[in-house]
């Protein structure tokens, strides 16, 4: 139970920070893909494809998309991190950081599409350099989690 | 073996299942528009408490600064006076706009009665609400029966429009987002056009003016009330630049708005116009 606040509480300040960096615009990662795939990583069993859907509609409220968008999204990747977490356990931070890369490029690609598909056009192409800000961020994230995950025991 | 491949193929049908919700709600948002109230119920209890400790060190700070000032005497005097100054320059606004029609109305004996009665002063709780749009949120909402397409005003001019109300809050899309347009006029000869958002703060444009339309620098642009989305004349900025373009048949042009539309803390809502709703 204490395991479940901890990570939940991690998920409000990845909100938090998310619409704090609003206005750097494209500039801004990913936080809460961020958040969300270190906890697929470290302890799979946790939140589940479940848990990752219901992160993505209020990711989608967040973010002021359409309800679903992110969801969709954040899904595909948690179904994908959930059964090749064993080879990514494995890797070090900044291997794990370029298949995060290559991860998030498709799914930008996924949303961009949604975007001309329904014809909002929220996205540019310059949607693309989210991508790389959060494989940048990746490792920060990532030793900063692991601290907190080490501190709690959460296993 | 035959405990892991039924754990995995349930997995699986979770996944599926999860994915065909995830259409379905994008096409129930993007079609019907019918889930609105999820939206505004997780906006009302997830989002504006973290939008309003991400905005709690600004507050603080300004609380200090306002108790490091002199009494609360002379803040309510302050306060008087930031209300009559707003109701005033309101009618100063409306003054400017109506001197310019009636000197081209002069002759026409057309009595214009435009006049905002009623004007709420709300917050701007945070000044980007969207990543990738020019969309903003106030601290007014459904409670105080803010509705959705509301016209929002600085006090110099127009600002955007109400988009989505939720109980508490409510967020303004600002008429400089890239995919906005105003129906306007130039006050001095009634000249009908559309003002456009750049995507920036400081600048909007006119793309499609007539080759043969008399526009100068320095002309006034106001709302057309065309449409029925915009009050009629509310001013929006002055022309800084005109671009003849002879290979485009048309006539470029740059507003410069009266109002830091990106940067500014306090709107005004106005009540007595209400805009006709786009049918779906």
């Amino acid at each position: 139970m204490n395991n479940f606040i901890i990570i939940l509480l991690s998920f409000v300040i990845s909100l938090l920070i998310t619409t704090m960096t609003f206005s750097l615009g494209v500039f801004s990662p990913d936080w809460i893909q961020l958040v969300l795939i270190y906890w697929l990583l470290a302890v799979p069993s946790v939140i589940g494809l479940i848990g990752a859907w219901f992160i993505g509609i209020i990711a989608d409220v967040t973010l002021g998309s359409t309800l679903g968008m992110h969801a969709l999204t954040y899904v595909a990747i948690s179904f994908v991190v959930m059964q090749s977490y064993k080879f990514l356990r494995y890797l070090t931070v900044y291997q794990q950081a370029i298949i995060i890369f290559i991860i998030f490029i498709l799914k930008y690609t996924i949303l961009l599409w949604i975007d001309r598909l329904l014809d909002i056009n929220v996205y540019t192409l310059s949607i693309y350099w989210t991508p790389l800000m959060s494989a940048i961020l990746w490792p920060v994230v990532f030793y900063i989690l692991r601290f907190i995950r080490r501190k709690y025991y959460i296993a | 073996m035959q405990l892991f491949y039924k754990k995995s193929t349930q997995d699986f049908y979770i996944f599926l299942f999860l994915i065909i919700l995830s259409v379905s709600t994008i096409i129930l948002d993007n079609k019907y528009k019918k889930i609105n109230y999820i939206r505004s119920i997780i906006s009302d209890v997830i989002i504006y408490p973290i939008d309003v400790i991400s905005s709690t060190p600004k507050s603080i700070i300004e609380l200090f600064v306002l108790e490091s000032q002199e009494g609360p005497d002379l803040q309510l005097e302050i306060t008087k006076l930031q209300d009559e100054n707003l109701n005033l320059k309101i009618k100063l606004q409306e003054l400017q706009s109506l001197k310019d029609e009636n000197l081209r109305l002069r002759n026409m004996a057309k009595e214009s009665t435009i006049i905002a009665n009623k004007q709420t002063l709300v917050k701007v709780t945070s000044a980007s609400a969207h990543p990738n749009k020019k969309i903003i949120s106030i601290d007014k909402g459904r409670k105080e029966s803010v509705f959705e397409g509301q016209n929002v005003l600085g006090l110099k001019g127009l600002i955007g429009q109400v988009i989505e109300v939720n109980y508490l809050s409510s967020k303004v899309l600002l008429i400089s987002d890239l995919n906005h347009n105003v129906p306007a006029q130039i006050t001095r000869t009634g000249e009908k056009l559309i003002v456009s958002g750049m995507g920036r703060d400081d600048k909007l444009r006119v793309s499609y003016a007539p080759l043969n339309m008399d526009i100068k620098i320095g002309d006034v642009v106001a709302t057309s009330g065309i449409a029925d989305r915009f009050k009629l004349n509310i001013p929006i900025g002055k022309i800084s630049d005109v671009i003849y373009n002879q290979d485009k048949n048309f006539v470029e042009a740059i507003v410069l708005p009266y109002e830091n539309i990106g940067n500014i803390a306090e709107l005004i809502l106005i009540w007595d116009y209400i805009p006709k709703k786009a049918d779906e």
